[in-house]
């Protein structure tokens, strides 16, 4: 080639840099698409991808190196491909895996230059900011939602790291009203699909669809005791309801009947559940079905979308839609030991819009349309091309600063959406933000409290829930200080015999120190133990990084920022009150309200560009 | 330009978008045709974003020919395109983008173009214009209530600036009705958020008021208004640079090209009375060239602007957007107005 891509205005040491240094692009959705272009129309010759996923329709509105023909095949592949068909003198390496799996440990993070992150979930981001902490790689991370997004630079002994500010827990939903006192059309989108898992789904005894009777709200109510054991259709748990499904063959009506009817009537008989809420109103079958009277103007199949899609079903349309959708549900349970929700997958989706808007009307709640409850149940994120060329365009920017080592010029640049009350579209940051040093995952000893039963919690749901669940770690090995006990071993086979027995039998009480190391993540974390019982409608653990007695922060800001220097008058920059990147499924708990709330603004990057955040399942 | 209602189809492939900013603004995009004007490096990026956004037609109007410059930072290019006409060689790709949108490539010169054939658009997107070719546009499109936009990328260095005209547009506003919850009476309180529609308008300036009268307007009354951001001033100089030569600065002629910028921008100086130090010469070194992401950032906003315009949806930027070449701060600047 005669010219270079490389910008001529680049400083020269960047110029020579930008075609042999190795980059490694972490996904290739949205934000990813855009940064390969980027990347090879800047002249970086030296790329490698990964990414697990696979193309969808719903993909192509954005990730603009995908085309129809491309739906189902691998996206870090095809990314390739498209790249190369713009220019074949790149090379381009692609993997079609997790960044999360063994194969990628710190010795591959050590051979690039800069690593950016372009992902659509927290475990990962978390993941690949130890890898890059472990390595002493420069990562820039960075996400959008809607017309929101942000990159950020995180650099080891520089910046603060991806894990410094405590981010907001994932929404759940306590169990007694899912199953017991719904009050919002999200209780109901919840427990139809849980009621989807316990018919077709995988067994999870988290996922109880029938009347909690432990609800301590109802305790003492005289009708529960009336109703003794329960009645015919199994209220109480002769078998559980899948067992019963498959004998009664699922039978749509007896399904209905059990589901909407007698459940319903279970829970009016928990009388105190209904003194300061009203009371849901049971549904036959037979009432649903003599009530169809005028079907013949909702015929719901044709291929109008604000109909079928934006319009919420009538009362008899989600019954016809629920015999409907339980039969061939269940013949595709015949093929397979059993079926996993998906939002795209129509069927299930109708099944769980039907069964969401009959319980809504039961509790008289507002019914939804299927679109809305695909959002919700999904957790889909809304995404665009925009703000994913836009961020992108910085992620590529800040790469040109971070290969010069010029980390003072790579303050985090948020993109929010324009406002009446703003004029800034674009919104850097005035300074680097600096590591907090009680980061349980940067600072020199990384520390944490935890709080948990540990006269009731299993090392194995320690080991899942605390571990790698929250702690994000990947193949923890765990030791009880100062006793030496082996509690958790990667290497299989070794502790599975402790794996069914609480946490107290090992010696592990209230006060108890724990070392865990994973040695993918190069990650060594002290865990203290406090004894915690957990009260109604409170999680059953909690991890404190701060050392803050749980108090809630105020402002991620704040906090760990004790030795920052004091911030210049105009940082306000970003701080007017904006609040702009939040993750979208929360901004249902905030007040939305233009300008009036900030809390919360830089403690949640936007997550994910994507979708599937799985953040509906209850604890 | 009948909007006619979406296919099963095109709400799945416009699935996440139609959840950001609904099925009415899809309805209007799928009614609209644009006219792009200039489709290099800052305008395919610009065209990528409209295809992708679903609009009805896209003509894209470009008489430049493939060169080795060109094929390095255009992604819509193929390799072996060398010689031929821009806007008939982004083709192929372009489609490839979005196969529901009608696309046109017009290889003929702007100014071959009469008032008529600007009529059939509904927006006109425009790049790499000189001052008198956008006053002009932006006469026309004011006659026949056409909404316009134009961009450019100089280095590291970019800029937008609209005439929406009378825009008229409306943004959903949320409000959580009450959020306590009762501790006696029955009714359960709904936690349901309420939608509402407030509709707004913005006058936007026509474009020779920002780009001529505005020159003129220093009246000692406006003392107390804000300080004009400096970068709209590197905008003009770049324009008027591109005005007297016939092109962008070029690295290629660096020192000549930067001699020249200097002493246009001692003569804004004086005619503008702002600080000196407020535009200093050295940025006038990063204005080379059309930078990939800087085209992909100054691209999302005149794309997202499009968008705006187009659906009556959410409040555009009135009327500029700067880009600063330093701390890619981007902001709203109101100018003419």
């Amino acid at each position: 080639m005669i010219e270079s891509a490389v910008p001529s205005i680049l400083s020269e040491d960047v110029r020579k840099l930008i075609p042999t240094s190795k980059i490694l692009v972490v996904g290739a959705g949205g934000i990813g698409c855009e940064i390969l272009k980027n990347l090879a129309l800047s002249g970086f010759n030296d790329i490698e991808i990964i990414d697990l996923d696979t193309i969808d329709v719903s993909n192509l509105n954005r990730q603009f190196l995908f085309r129809k023909e491309h739906v189902g095949k691998s996206k870090a592949e095809v990314a390739r491909e498209s790249v190369l068909s713009y220019n074949p003198s790149i090379s381009i390496k692609a993997y079609h895996d997790s960044v999360t799996s063994q194969e990628y440990g710190v010795n591959f993070f050590k051979r690039f230059k800069i690593v950016l992150n372009a992902l659509d979930n927290r475990a990962a981001r978390n993941h690949v900011n130890r890898m890059c902490l472990a390595a002493d790689v420069p990562l820039i991370e960075s996400g959008t939602a809607g017309y929101s997004g942000q990159v950020e630079l995180i650099k080891k002994g520089v910046t603060q790291c991806y894990e410094c500010q405590p981010k907001p827990p994932q929404k759940s939903f306590p169990g007694c009203t899912i199953r017991n006192t719904p009050s919002e059309p999200v209780h109901c989108i919840v427990w139809a699909k849980h009621l989807f898992n316990q018919l077709f789904g995988e067994d999870d005894p988290d996922q109880d669809v029938s009347p909690d009777t432990a609800d301590p709200e109802a305790a003492g109510s005289a009708g529960l005791n009336a109703l003794g054991t329960g009645n015919e259709s199994g209220n109480v748990h002769r078998t559980s309801t899948r067992q019963w499904a498959q004998e009664i063959g699922y039978n749509a009506v007896k399904l209905f009947n059990k589901f909407f009817n007698d459940d319903i009537k279970y829970l009016l008989a928990m009388e105190n559940l209904w003194k300061s809420r009203k009371a849901p109103t049971p549904l036959s079958w037979e009432v649903v079905a003599s009530n169809e009277g005028d079907k013949e103007k909702s015929k719901i199949v044709n291929d109008n979308v604000r109909s079928v899609d934006m319009q919420v079903w009538p009362l008899h349309v989600c019954a016809e839609i629920f015999e409907l959708t339980v039969g061939v549900l269940k013949d595709e349970l015949n093929d397979k030991k059993f079926l996993i929700w998906d939002k795209d997958d129509k069927l299930a989706l109708d099944f769980v819009t039907a069964c969401a808007n009959v319980r809504a009307h039961i509790f008289s709640i507002p019914q939804k349309s299927r679109f809305d409850i695909k959002s919700i149940a999904g957790n889909i994120i809304p995404a665009i091309a925009t703000t994913n060329a836009m961020i992108a365009g910085l992620v590529v920017l800040i790469s040109f600063r971070a290969l010069a080592e010029n980390y003072d010029q790579c303050q985090s640049i948020y993109l929010r959406q324009k406002s009446v009350h703003s004029n800034i579209i674009l919104a850097p940051e005035n300074l680097i933000e600096k590591a907090n040093p009680k980061c349980y995952v940067c600072s020199e000893q990384p520390y944490v409290s935890v709080f948990v039963n540990v006269d009731t919690l299993t090392v194995k749901e320690f080991e899942s829930e605390v571990l790698k669940k929250t702690l994000n770690m990947i193949a923890p090995d765990v030791i009880l200080d100062g006793k030496g006990v082996f509690v958790i071993s990667s290497e299989e086979g070794e502790t599975e015999i402790n794996n069914d027995k609480k946490l107290s039998e090992l010696g592990i009480v209230d006060g108890s120190i724990l070392k865990a190391d994973d040695f993918l993540q190069n990650y060594n974390l002290t865990i203290g133990i406090t004894q915690y019982v957990a009260e109604k409608d409170e999680p059953l653990f909690k991890i404190d990084s701060q050392n803050t007695e749980l108090k809630p922060q105020e402002n991620g800001k704040q906090n760990g920022s004790v030795d920052k220097p004091e911030t210049k008058e105009n940082d306000m920059e970003v701080d007017d009150g904006q609040d702009e990147v939040e993750c979208v499924t929360d901004t249902v708990e905030e007040d939305p309200q233009e300008g009036t709330s900030s809390k919360r603004r830089k403690l949640n990057p936007p997550e994910d560009d994507d979708e599937d955040l799985i953040m509906l399942d209850d604890p | 330009m009948s909007e006619k209602e979406l296919s099963t189809a095109e709400a799945e492939l416009y699935d996440r978008q139609i959840r950001l900013w609904g099925i009415e603004s899809q309805e209007k995009l799928r009614a609209a045709n644009v006219l792009l004007i200039g489709v290099r490096g800052l305008g395919s990026e610009i065209a990528k974003n409209i295809l992708l956004s679903g609009i009805n037609s896209l003509t894209i109007l470009d008489d430049g020919k493939v060169t080795q410059a060109e094929l390095l930072k255009n992604f819509l290019l193929d390799r072996n395109s060398e010689g031929q006409k821009i806007a008939k060689a982004i083709l192929p790709k372009a489609q490839a983008l979005n196969p529901l949108v009608k696309i046109t490539a017009d290889t003929e010169a702007l100014s071959s173009k009469d008032k008529d054939y600007f009529k059939n658009f509904t927006i006109i997107v425009g790049t790499g214009l000189t001052t008198e070719q956008l006053i002009n546009i932006d006469s026309i499109c004011r006659e026949s209530n056409i909404k316009f936009i134009c961009g450019d990328v100089f280095g590291m260095f970019g800029f937008s600036l609209a005439d929406f005209q009378n825009h008229d547009y409306y943004v959903d506003q949320i409000r959580l009705p009450n959020r306590k919850r009762t501790h006696e009476g029955s009714k359960p309180v709904s936690t349901e958020a309420i939608t509402k529609k407030v509709h707004s308008k913005i006058n936007y300036p026509p474009l020779n008021e920002v780009l001529v009268t505005s020159d003129n307007v220093t009246k000692p009354t406006e003392g107390k208004r804000k300080r004009r951001n400096e970068l709209f001033y590197l905008m003009r100089l770049l324009i008027e640079f591109r005005d007297k030569n016939g092109r962008n600065p070029d690295y290629s002629s660096k020192d000549n090209d930067v001699a020249q910028m200097k002493s246009i921008r001692t003569e804004l100086l004086q005619k503008y009375q702002f600080k000196e130090e407020n535009l200093k010469e050295e940025v006038l070194d990063l204005v080379f060239g059309e930078i990939a992401p800087i085209c992909a950032i100054v691209g999302g906003v005149v794309a997202q602007e499009v968008i705006k315009a187009v659906s009556h949806k959410e409040v555009p930027i009135h009327n500029m957007f700067l880009l600063n070449p330093y701390t890619f701060s981007g902001k709203e600047e109101i100018v003419g107005a």
